[in-house]
């Protein structure tokens, strides 16, 4: 018999209250877990970097800026490396099947964004292999089930080719797997100089530059003295992080932080109700057998961590159980929905779920703490 | 009152307030009980018998006057105080055993262990040797819900017992008990004062349970009536 034992037993002298308590709290904790792994994941944001900026048209995002920018951009001190980015949006085979690619200098990429990306010397080889060669992010060629070698088609919404068509033909040349998990990588790496070449429109522009600030320098006052440089011009520039862009990409539609936290904290707020009121009660039918262990000499403190332990006990199951199912969804989840479900993640949760079980104890220990013996006795 | 008493209760007062009213269970009460005496505490209802067991047992607390247990101020104590001295020197007999349904004879036994520094082995061992002790050997592992009154009233007694403690008090051990049960919940606590040297206060309305003890008071509207000494 040891105290933990005790706690145990207490909690599950009713077997059915325990697991509908611990079905309340996994079902929270699950919520939670795929909220946060959506969050964190799916949007790219916690892969996406602080210290990669990105230079776009400050009139929005549908506007794109000259490549003649980039000479000025990488005349700037303080700039490592700059490379041009145009996406090229388009679908395989079936319209629904949508897939993006990143139209880029392979050696500038590999300065600015390789380590993110997870881009190798050999990788980037590879792509100047042919001009018509593309590099997979491992989702995305998990998802298609593509592999090195394959020819693949993507028919683009916009622009067309120059031959009238807007079928692109690429070859796989490599596989890339970003720095971690929560690394983005459902979309393909290609060749500036080739859509640049093939397009019909847009020809000569950009979506973005992406440029890697020397170490020594600090990001937001280069974005600062690049967005200078354009402040006049006819397509002047916003610059921002990566991190940066990707939230306010996304808040274009809708602040999905807030929407989560909203979801998640109602739904942890009426765990909470429903935990705290259940306990009181257990804790309540049990004051008889409190006093009998007041009497046998169990201080105050010693109850109070009795009823904690038990409160703690059952957010413990049912907690850790919603984030194992969490943690399995967004293993088995299709690549698109980008869930990650970080070890920071689960670190949060695990702090969260300390604290939700500790505040949830607190109300029906200290009222058991503070019943008198003799009191209590009366009770039976 | 003798210098050297186990226990010394001097002009203890005792009174509670109740819908406005106040009243009084005893006051200026006197008690000394020598280490390894077998006292019982008879009189009836109402007389203030539960209340000063309360109060040896330091879960009630004392208006006014002293009480000493082993030389200790036990009315000078907080809570916490009380809390461990019982742990430590203390164990309680209860008149409906009041035992933990979801723990198993031997985890109830064990409870008050689980206030001392000891082994798991230890812990096993000594639950062991006082279900022994109890006759219960072998019924380790029921729980209340299958025992017998008797049969729970020894574990209760094997509880009170278990951390070795000088000082037994028993409210009513056999008021629930049918005679036969009684008699042997009786014989076991008369080992205890006898062989085993515990000092035993014990309440009770039943006069051949108090003909085990060596000393009878009688407590009647507050005040011992009467003492007298067994042969």
């Amino acid at each position: 018999m040891t105290f933990l034992k005790l706690a145990r037993k207490n909690a599950w002298r009713k077997p059915l209250r325990s697991i509908l308590l611990i079905i309340c709290v996994g079902i929270a904790f699950l919520i939670y877990g795929l909220a946060t792994s959506f969050v964190d994941g799916s949007q790219g944001t916690a892969g996406a970097s602080e210290d990669v900026l990105g230079v776009m048209n400050a009139g929005g995002r549908p506007l794109t800026l000259p490549i003649a920018y980039l000479a000025r951009i990488k005349a700037e001190p303080g700039v490592a490396a700059v490379s041009p980015v145009a996406r090229l949006r388009g679908f395989v085979n079936t319209e629904r099947n949508v897939m993006a690619l990143s139209a880029v200098d392979p050696e500038q990429i590999l300065a600015v964004n390789g380590k993110e990306l997870g881009l190798t010397r050999h990788l980037i080889q590879s792509l100047n292999q042919g001009r018509d060669g593309v590099l997979i992010g491992r989702a995305l060629a998990s998802s298609q089930n593509w592999s090195v070698g394959d020819r693949i088609t993507l028919t683009s919404f916009q622009p067309t080719r120059s031959d009238g068509g807007r079928n692109w033909r690429f070859d796989i040349k490599g596989i890339f797997d970003g720095e971690s998990k929560s690394t983005d990588t459902y979309f393909a790496i290609g060749r500036f100089d080739y859509v640049n070449a093939a397009r019909t429109q847009g020809k000569d522009r950009v979506d973005t530059f992406a440029v890697r600030p020397d170490p020594s320098v600090s990001p937001a006052e280069l974005a600062a003295r690049i967005d200078h440089l354009f402040a006049n011009s006819s397509a002047p520039t916003r610059t921002q992080s990566e991190k940066q862009f990707l939230s306010a990409f996304l808040r274009q539609y809708a602040d999905i932080t807030l929407i989560v936290d909203l979801v998640v904290g109602a739904a942890f707020v009426t765990l909470l109700l429903i935990v705290i009121n259940t306990m009181i009660f257990a804790v309540r039918e049990r004051t008889f057998e409190i006093a009998v262990l007041k009497t046998l000499g169990f201080s105050n403190r010693k109850i109070l961590t009795l009823i904690l332990t038990e409160t703690l006990f059952v957010f413990a199951i049912g907690g850790f159980t919603g984030l194992a199912l969490a943690k399995l969804a967004t293993i088995f989840a299709m690549p698109a929905l980008g869930l990650v479900f970080s070890p920071f993640l689960a670190l949060k949760a695990t702090v969260l779920l300390l604290a939700l079980g500790l505040m949830t104890g607190l109300l029906p220990a200290f009222n058991a703490m503070r019943t008198p013996i003799i009191k209590a006795f009366r009770t039976r | 009152m003798t210098q050297n008493s186990y226990i010394a209760l001097e002009d203890g007062q005792k009174s509670y307030r109740i819908g406005g009213e106040t009243i009084r269970i005893f006051s200026d009460l006197d008690l000394s009980i020598s280490q390894g005496d077998f006292v019982a505490i008879m009189g009836p209802s109402g007389s203030g018998k539960s209340t000063l067991l309360n109060i040896l047992a330091g879960i009630d607390t004392l208006d006014a006057g002293t009480l000493r247990i082993n030389n200790q101020r036990i009315d000078r104590m907080g809570e916490a105080a009380r809390s461990s001295w019982r742990a430590h020197n203390m164990g309680i007999v209860f008149q409906f055993y009041n035992l933990l349904p979801m723990l198993t004879a031997a985890e109830n036994v064990a409870l008050p262990l689980l206030l001392k520094p000891l082994l798991a082995a230890e812990r096993r061992s000594r639950v062991a040797n006082v279900l022994d002790l109890v006759g219960l050997k072998g019924r380790e592992k029921q729980h209340p819900s299958v025992m017998s009154g008797g049969q729970q009233q020894r574990v209760g007694i094997a509880r009170a017992i278990v951390s070795d403690p000088n000082l037994l008090l028993c409210d009513e051990p056999t008021g629930d008990l049918d005679r036969k049960s009684a008699d042997e919940v009786m014989e076991i606590l008369t080992f205890l004062n006898r062989d085993l040297g515990k000092t035993i206060i014990m309440v009770t309305h039943d006069p051949q349970a108090a003909r085990s003890a060596n000393r009878v008071l009688h407590l009647d509207k507050g005040q011992f009536i009467d003492n007298e000494r067994a042969a």
